[in-house]
């Protein structure tokens, strides 16, 4: 546990190196027997699963040849930086020739880990990424330089001001308003500050020349991106969870090679496709989540249980910051030069986000016109709307797109669940139940 | 001398009309995503030589003083049949003058005003024209027209048509090129902004009411006015002493040879409403400051263009609101409110993003459609004339 100044450990507790070193090995080890379990049972669910998803199987795989390819980077001089939400501007780390990777973490033991700093009813993606710092297990949060943490819910909020005792820590404060004038000028101003820093670690400059290719780069990665939505939008050729698992590695892999391999995945598909060489047959219930970030590996609970359930159920389309919400709206500029590649840019991650941390006078529309949309164009049967236990904002917008989705009169399941190993059995039967009430629908 | 420089300009007026034709043309071919601009660009190019060589319309009266040229007589077509409906030519809510060669099109504002003085009777006519109607009576025609026109296209001729909305776009591509950014007003200023060209409106009414009071109520407010009598000075048309495009079309048709420079030099000099025959010091000023202003913020004048401002009027507003057949929509639905459309409005209109889906049209709004053409998402914004949706918005990243 490398602490910046022994003085400043306000929060860090002593934690013996031997213990760490343990708990670190432990973890580890169970970590990547989850991750090979994880894929072994989406291969199991999925047999004719293509090859081209191998990439991303190794991709995904947090101890393996992506950490070696960010560490060899980072011995050549490239500067990685975390960040972890998606409010921080992967064109403007890409345009400083910087990594981005995204830190937040989806691993269960260490949640427990973080019981020892915060109290338990915070959520556990906090309480997860402080207990994996506490020991150094994620590599991608032991390899970045520097982090951005976004002030969007209390959780972040306090999350940022604990890693800070051990990396620095570039906090970025979204305005809770997104409509009004003064918030756009305080977010620019945020991301100057951001982008300075930005500058100051890399030693690169910003130009206009590099931000425009960073930004194309980004383009089209969200084209190939879009490329995989739309062959989800038909009947099932790729599983929820193989989707959700391409779309997440993109936060931690090297873009470009994401977007060539997602492409290479998407053409494999649409062939699919036309050979009609369904994932699961076409009558299964389609099902959309919302709610909390899901995150590799361990956190896989809800996506393995809906695709594995009996009935089967499978999901075409997710509505989370680590899933559908990443890489959908892209960054449109105007006139390529800086000024307003800069306001494109901050605007872009502002203005189309659906973090429920955003308020107005019509309560967050544009979440519920996200869903609204996304289960017309999916023809999604139900939504489960799932919540980690403290997860406050979430939580307390559900009645809100329940009464939305009520309307359209599609089912939503309101699940609340915690890093933990303990309840699938009865998530299980929670979500069969569920998926069993779809079934008769479609049936019918 | 004066002959040589009118020759160079008309030589690369015509020569830059043309490339600009062919490179709107190549540009649009080769790169689709920006489809809406270049296709604007293309109409907006395509339009200078029917506005300002009188292509459709017969030259009436064609310039017989010193101001004379040679306007192409010959292939001017329907010279005789709309002599007695339009003695000035079609009526057009573009920012073209009186002047333009064969009075093709006119500027509906210079119309309304100059029709105004002799009211009920015909009045005099300019370089040869000869009124058969009464003032009332053209006035007439010209606000139907100017009213049919706006209902049926509305502020598309400002976006897509109008000579000086190319002049805008230009100078904004001027400063792109210099990779400057541009700027904008608060959303309250803009506001503001949007209003004065109704006060610009009413201030040409009032005063051309006041100069022909003689003519239409019979009672002289100034002296100097008689009945049915243009009166000869310059506020006779008002607008057009301070109008920024005057400038822009006496050195068009100059270049063109279609008027006389060494007339034109000769009448512009001295106070500016007794020589400013053609150009008043006026209406340079406020060109030169146009231009400034619009080469910081897009589409400066667009925003207080009193002639943009009667469309909308008749557009935008009751009961002409309902009638309106051109119109811009939004699916409320398919909209992440990413801002994309309000960042890239030149004239800064807020409303696409604001409003929930349905009209978003509004009195601001030039139709230029780059919100159309920026949004990202499929069928989220739409132009619908008369119910057909004539441009959409596409998944424009898919085309990267």
């Amino acid at each position: 546990m490398n602490v910046k100044n022994e003085s400043d450990k306000k929060y860090a507790l002593e934690i013996a190196p031997k213990e760490a070193e343990e708990l670190r090995n432990a973890i580890r080890a169970t970590s990547t027997k989850v991750i090979a379990e994880n894929i072994k049972r989406m291969k199991k669910t999925w047999p004719n699963r293509p090859e081209t998803m191998q990439y991303f199987d190794e991709i995904a795989n947090f101890f393996g040849t992506r950490e070696k390819e960010i560490r060899e980077a980072k011995e050549e001089g490239k500067k990685v930086i975390g960040y972890t939400c998606m409010f921080a501007p992967i064109e403007l780390i890409l345009a400083a020739d910087a990594i981005p990777v995204r830190v937040s973490s989806g691993w269960y033991d260490s949640a427990k880990l973080g019981n020892r700093i915060v109290p338990v009813e915070v959520c556990p993606v906090i309480r997860s990424t402080i207990g994996v710092k506490m020991i150094d297990l994620s590599p991608y949060l032991e390899l970045s330089d520097a982090l951005i943490t976004t002030l969007t819910c209390d959780g972040m909020t306090k999350l940022s001001e604990i890693l800070g005792y051990y990396k620095p820590v570039w906090t970025l404060c979204p305005p809770r308003i997104k409509d009004s004038e003064q918030s756009m000028a305080f977010w620019k101003e945020e991301l100057k500050t951001l982008k300075d820093n930005i500058e100051k670690l890399t030693g690169t400059k910003i130009t206009s020349k590099k931000l425009r290719s960073a930004i194309e780069l980004m383009h089209k990665a969200a084209k190939a991106f879009r490329k995989l939505q739309d062959v989800r939008k038909g009947n099932p050729v790729i599983m929820g969870r193989d989707a959700m698992l391409v779309n997440q590695t993109s936060m931690w892999d090297d873009i470009e090679r994401w977007t060539r391999k997602t492409e290479e995945l998407c053409s494999e598909l649409e062939k699919r496709a036309q050979e009609k060489a369904w994932a699961c047959p076409p009558d299964t219930p389609r099902v959309m989540i919302t709610g909390t970030p899901i995150i590799w590996p361990d956190n896989w609970k809800l996506p393995n249980l809906i695709e594995e359930a009996n009935p089967q159920g499978v999901i075409v389309v997710d509505e989370l910051c680590s899933g559908d919400r990443f890489l959908y709206d892209p960054v449109g500029v105007d006139e390529w030069n800086m000024d307003d590649m800069f306001n494109a840019v901050a605007e872009r991650y502002l203005l189309p986000s659906t973090c429920p941390c955003f308020t107005s006078e019509d309560g967050n529309e544009n979440r519920v016109n996200w869903l609204i949309s996304k289960v017309k164009e999916f023809r999604v049967d139900g939504v489960i709307y799932y919540v980690v236990r403290g997860c406050m904002l979430y939580a307390m917008e559900y009645m809100r797109i329940k009464k939305a989705l009520d309307q359209l009169n599609v089912p939503v399941y309101y699940l609340d669940t915690d890093y933990t190993r303990e309840d699938t059995g009865q998530i299980k039967t929670r979500v069969e139940a569920f998926l069993e009430m779809l079934k008769s629908r479609v049936e019918i | 001398m004066i002959e040589l420089i009118g020759e160079i300009l008309k030589a690369i007026i015509i020569i830059g009309t043309i490339l600009a034709g062919i490179l709107a043309i190549l540009i649009w071919v080769k790169n689709q995503t920006k489809n809406i601009t270049y296709l604007r660009t293309l109409i907006q190019v395509a339009f200078i030589p029917l506005i300002f060589l009188g292509l459709i319309v017969g030259p009436f009266g064609l310039p017989q003083s010193p101001p004379a040229g040679n306007a192409p007589r010959e292939v001017l077509l329907g010279a005789e049949n709309l002599k007695g409906w339009f003695p000035d030519g079609i009526t057009v809510p573009v920012l073209a003058c009186y002047y333009p060669s064969g009075r093709t099109v006119t500027c509906a504002i210079w119309q309304i005003q100059s029709y105004i003085y002799p009211f009920w009777n015909p009045g005099l006519g300019f370089w040869g024209t000869f009124y058969t109607n009464s003032g009332i009576e053209r006035l007439a025609i010209v606000l139907g027209l100017l009213i049919a026109m706006s209902l049926v296209l509305g502020r598309f001729f400002c976006g897509w048509i109008c000579p000086f909305g190319l002049y805008m776009d230009l100078l904004s591509n001027i400063r792109a090129t210099f990779k400057k950014g541009y700027r904008k007003f608060s959303e309250k200023t803009n506001t503001a902004i949007h209003q004065l060209r109704y006060v610009i409106i009413a201030a040409f009414l009032i005063i051309s009411i006041i100069f022909g009071s003689q003519a239409i109520f019979g009672l002289q407010l100034v002296s100097g006015t008689q009945q049915g009598e243009y009166v000869y000075n310059y506020f006779s048309a008002p607008y057009c002493q301070v109008c920024p495009m005057k400038p822009l079309c006496v050195l068009t048709e100059t270049s063109l040879g279609y008027m006389d420079p060494a007339y034109v030099l000769e009448s512009t000099t001295g106070a500016f409403y007794e020589a400013g025959y053609f150009l008043t010091s006026l209406n340079l000023a406020i060109l030169v400051l146009v231009t400034i202003i619009a080469l910081a913020y897009r589409r400066f004048w667009c925003r207080i263009c009193p002639l943009g401002g009667l469309i909308a009027l008749f557009n935008r507003y009751p009961p002409f609101k309902w009638a309106s057949i051109t119109r811009l929509n939004k699916v409320e639905e398919k909209c992440t409110k990413c801002g994309i459309c309000k960042r890239v409005c030149p004239t800064q209109v807020t409303e696409v993003y604001e409003k929930e889906g349905g009209d978003v049209t509004t009195s601001a709004c030039i139709l230029c459609l780059r919100c159309v053409e920026m949004c990202p998402y499929e069928d989220c914004l739409k132009l619908n004339v008369a119910g057909k949706t004539i441009f959409k918005s596409r998944n424009w990243v898919n085309s990267r």
